[in-house]
């Protein structure tokens, strides 16, 4: 028996390596292939229009020429920036979202498919369709606040540096908070209905038993949550091509949209590897740290 | 299971068929350059010409942005991509250096092209390191335009254009003397290029050195900025201005002279809208102390992809819209001057251009080009912000120059394209 | 649980659903208004209904054509995804073996990438190999970027599958491949459809690659096309809203049909794996 079921274990062995392998090929051929290449492109002088130069090893070069260049600063700057400041809003409003499915008596299949549309929807349709909204001319918002005198005749949301961040939040935002509802959602129905009857049995007002109860009990689900939207985050890149396009100026340039510019734009294939690099660095870093700092039950076991 | 086998069927097949459905049938060339208004005429109509010449042959037009810097975006992701279409394209004279030297079109001696007749400095732009890349299709140059009405003949050195400028403006007849354009675009250049060239001085020199910050270049950006702010006869505002707003003005007829291109005249001379039709006229902008007459030279070239799938084909189409009849019909329609030297002693040309030809010829002796380096969009681009930073005050012309020149020896440098004595 | 009465919750309810659903409803609106009311203060009912847009955007422009690529890429993608990661997910969901945890580990990273981090490389290899601006130059990371979601909630399927019936099988004789394909395969069929649907709304939103690794209008998925609709000047916002709802029909469908579908998987996805 004891021979057999070792037979059974052995042939088990063999079928799984068959069953995961097709996988593993792509995933290492298309992805941890390529960062690596990206990598090691880094670390060269390769411009795709100056082929005579060749593509010399250069080492740490292109780091070093990005930690002096204003525009790759201020590009760090602004994906940072922005995930700091959209992530704990949509998180905020995902569980104000989700809470409301949890209680809602009536209407939940429709809540739910409004919730899911936006999620749904193109990224670049949720970015030209708030474009659409913020427009001078024909939008929507402007026109109330133009009628109020909250701005300007010539206001343009879109020139203004610092304006020109708003719209992008704001589809951002609307795109994503459903995605986090979704999330906590699953962790709130989770929770056992009874402690909460417990705790009004004992008196606890309803502000008491959400941070006593729901909010230590959803931890994990926010963490997760949490987690998944600042590696989005930190990666933004359809959202700001297509509402501004990194302008006015480079006001609003992410990362990954100036690493595709030297890429794409200027063919300098080192220095925009270089760049590509440091964005992977950026979100591989805080997933390093939130795993470690907070999500290792959350994440590490049930993987 | 089987109807997933049945779904991947067909998508199987609609791939296949997607991926086919461009081949098979005639060859097919596509061209892509500009497309709007009277150039569209001139190249249907001149495509149509050459697909009947070639049966089995399909000349396809790709329509592309007619904003420069777009279409060069366009034309750099393409190549890059070692896209085999367009096989033909129109390049504007200061691309061909960066595509020849990124290897993206096709050098053009194997073919065999009587490259005497051209114009000189048009050719001279078509060449990198020696070798012929693109064909020179038609050129512009920068023309002084000048009031006949208030003038008697046009000025033969710069003095004489500053002192008639200032007399014309405080006499009341005209509310500024000379306009052009000064904002931070590559229109800019163009105009500094004839002004470099008045008093002897240039960006690069034949040997590649950079000289845009020796004695007579800062004489000669001084000279454009003392236009501006001491002498008041170049309105400021010009440091905004394109083709179109300088146009606008010496339409109007506020101003004595004007430094734009040949596509001015037609409209100028369509009394419907102009003030000044059939009261100017057009010279080379005249030579300050050591220096000769000049009119900047732009245009356009036609070249050959280098991953073309019909090289030979692609340099018979070359070769048929370079050919004397073809420019004779484009300037016609167009008003587009020919780069064939030849043809501007012929009674034809005459007939078909509107600007009178003595005065063309004049100005394409005095043609000049700008630097022929596969950078030249970065080094423009770094003159753009100096000479913009000298003209509007913030700057002196010599510091402006100073650290432009050391701003391009870098860019020469780090592109290995810098003279051997200059290498830092 | 309860925190608030149930007129709050109504008010907040309705609320958000117009926060939500208002955009698609002024894109929808706003793309069947003529071209000279657009630029003029909106009304919020749509005065005149015109298909102005929607005509041009077939006729002019020929819209059909990236519809048509995101669809052969989308199916593309999701027929090597799903055997793919289905066989993937049922040994990691069944069998023991070696190396099981790195390889969970490297799936999780995997779907962590930054899409631009392999953009450089996978250009080079691409225009080496000729396939830039081809379905099999834009399949390949379309299938290495979707593979990790798949696989991960379908293991997480698989693993919600009562193991009984596969023991049963194996105790008459049956060998795993035959249990696989005899017993799993069809119970597995809800699990794979989620798996689709993910896989499917990923190909049809991506952005990056398709704007990296095609050249032209022949090639362009829709999200591309429609991004790069604007003139030079002036964007032609009727026809630009008019195909982000064309853009937006197959995915709203796809939820109206699908959304317990889409919330488990989802779920699943993300908290269990």
């Amino acid at each position: 028996m004891i021979r057999q079921a070792r037979a059974i274990e052995r042939e088990e062995r063999r079928l799984a390596r068959w069953l995961v392998a097709p996988a593993l090929v792509f995933i290492l051929l298309g992805s941890f292939v390529p960062i690596a290449a990206t990598g090691w492109e880094a670390l060269h002088g390769h411009d795709l229009r100056l082929p005579w130069l060749g593509r010399p090893f250069v080492g740490l070069a292109n780091f070093v020429e990005a930690t002096g260049d204003l525009r790759f600063r201020s590009a760090l700057l602004h994906t940072v920036t922005f995930a700091v400041i959209t992530v704990p809003l949509e998180l905020a409003l995902g569980l104000a979202l989700a809470l409301i499915m949890h209680t809602a008596v009536h209407g939940r299949a429709l809540i739910r498919l409004a919730a899911l549309l936006p999620w749904a929807v193109p990224t670049v349709v949720a970015a030209l369709v708030w474009r659409f909204m913020f427009d001078a001319q024909a939008g929507i918002i402007s026109a109330p606040l133009l009628t109020f005198g909250a701005v300007g005749e010539s206001f343009d949301w879109f020139v203004h540096p610092l304006a020109a961040w708003v719209p992008i939040g704001a589809a951002d935002i609307w795109k994503t908070t459903p995605f986090v509802a979704i999330l906590l959602l699953a962790g709130l129905q989770t929770i056992d209905p009874a402690l909460h009857e417990a705790a009004r049995m004992d008196g606890a007002r309803a502000v008491r038993r959400f941070a006593t109860i729901t909010l230590p009990l959803l931890r994990p689900a926010l963490i997760v949550a949490a987690a998944f939207r600042m590696l989005d985050a930190l990666r933004l890149f359809d959202v700001a091509y297509v509402l501004t396009g990194g302008g006015p100026g480079t006001a609003t340039e992410p990362l990954s949209l100036y690493a595709f510019i030297a890429l794409m734009q200027h063919l300098r294939f080192g220095y925009g590897s270089a760049l590509s690099v440091t964005v992977f660095l950026l979100t591989f870093g805080f997933a390093l740290i939130w795993v470690r700092a907070l999500g290792r039950p959350a994440v590490g076991d049930r993987m | 299971m089987r109807s997933v086998l049945r779904l991947f069927a067909v998508v199987a097949l609609a791939w296949w068929s997607a991926a086919c459905g461009e081949r098979g049938g005639a060859t097919r060339l596509t061209f892509s350059g500009s497309a709007l208004g009277p150039e569209a005429t001139v190249v249907r109509r001149q495509l149509a010409r050459f697909a009947e010449r070639y049966p089995g042959v399909d000349v396809e037009l790709r329509v592309t942005p007619d904003a420069a810097d777009q279409r060069h975006q366009l034309y750099v992701q393409w190549l890059n991509a070692r896209a085999p279409e367009p096989d033909v394209l129109q390049l504007d004279v200061i691309w061909t250096a960066e595509f020849a030297g990124a290897g993206w079109i096709l050098p053009l001696e194997p073919f065999g092209l009587d490259a005497d007749d051209f114009i000189p400095a048009a050719l001279a732009a078509s060449r990198w390191r020696g070798t012929l890349y693109a064909v020179p299709w038609f050129v512009d140059l920068g023309l002084l335009y000048w009031r006949t009405d208030l003038l008697d003949a046009p000025p033969r050195s710069l003095s004489d254009l500053g002192d008639a400028a200032r007399r014309v403006q405080s006499a009341g007849r005209t509310r500024f003397g000379l306009v052009w354009q000064g904002a931070r675009y590559e229109g800019l250049v163009t105009v500094f290029v004839e002004h470099l060239s008045a008093f002897g001085g240039g960006i690069l020199d034949a040997a590649g050195r950079v000289i845009v910050d020796e004695p007579p270049a800062v004489r000669a950006l001084t000279f454009m900025r003392d236009a501006i702010g001491r002498d008041g006869f170049v309105p400021s505002s010009v440091l905004t201005w394109r083709e179109e707003q300088a146009r606008f003005v010496f339409q109007n007829g506020d101003a004595a002279f004007m430094r734009n291109w040949p596509y001015a005249w037609a409209l100028l001379q369509d009394r419907s809208r102009s003030r000044v039709a059939n009261r100017f006229a057009v010279a080379p902008f005249p030579a300050g102390e050591g220096g000769r007459p000049a009119a900047a030279l732009g245009g356009a070239q036609l070249a050959v992809n280098a991953w073309s799938a019909n090289p030979t084909l692609a340099w018979e189409l070359v070769r048929f819209l370079t050919a004397p009849e073809q420019m004779l019909e484009r300037a016609r329609l167009a008003a587009q001057l020919p780069s064939r030297r030849s043809l501007y002693a012929t009674d034809a040309l005459a007939e078909a251009l509107p600007i009178p030809v003595a005065q063309v010829r004049q100005m394409i002796d005095a043609a000049v080009a700008r630097p022929v380096t596969p950078v030249y969009s970065e080094l423009s681009e770094m003159l753009q912000v100096r000479l913009h930073r000298a003209l509007s005050g913030q700057q002196t012309p010599a510091a402006a120059l100073r650290e432009a020149a050391r701003e391009i020896r870098a860019l020469l440098a780090r592109s290995g394209l810098a003279a051997e004595d200059q290498t830092p | 649980m309860k925190f608030f009465g149930p007129g709050a919750v109504a008010v907040a309810a309705g609320a958000l659903l117009a926060l939500l659903l208002f955009p698609i409803y002024w894109m929808i609106t706003s793309s069947v208004t003529p071209e000279s009311r657009l630029f003029q203060s909106p009304p919020l009912l749509p005065a005149t209904l015109s298909l102005e847009h929607y005509r041009a955007l077939f006729d002019e422009r020929d819209f059909l054509i990236p519809i048509r690529n995101s669809l052969i890429v989308a199916a593309a993608t999701t027929m090597v995804v799903l055997p793919v990661s289905a066989l993937c997910a049922y040994a990691l969901a069944r069998l023991r073996f070696r190396g099981r945890g790195v390889l969970l580990a490297l799936i999780l990273a995997v779907s962590m990438f930054p899409q631009i981090s392999i953009v450089p490389p996978l250009y080079l290899i691409l225009r080496e190999l000729r396939l830039l601006d081809t379905y099999p130059g834009l399949v390949l990371p379309y299938v290495t970027f979707s593979a990790p979601l798949a696989v991960w909630l379908l293991t997480a399927f698989f693993r919600q599958l009562s193991p009984e019936l596969e023991e049963a099988a194996m105790l008459d004789g049956a060998s795993r491949v035959r249990v696989l394909w005899d017993v799993v395969a069809p119970l597995a069929a809800p699990g794979v459809a989620t798996a689709a649907i993910l896989t499917f709304l990923y190909c049809w939103n991506e952005f990056l690659f398709a704007l990296s690794f095609t050249l032209g209008p022949d090639r362009y998925t829709v999200p591309v096309a429609v991004t790069l609709f604007r003139g030079r000047y002036q964007v032609p916002w009727g026809q630009v809203l008019a195909a982000t709802v064309v853009a937006t029909i197959p995915v709203a469908l796809v939820v109206l049909f699908c959304q317990r579908r889409i919330v488990a998987g989802l779920t699943a996805g993300a908290t269990k794996g």
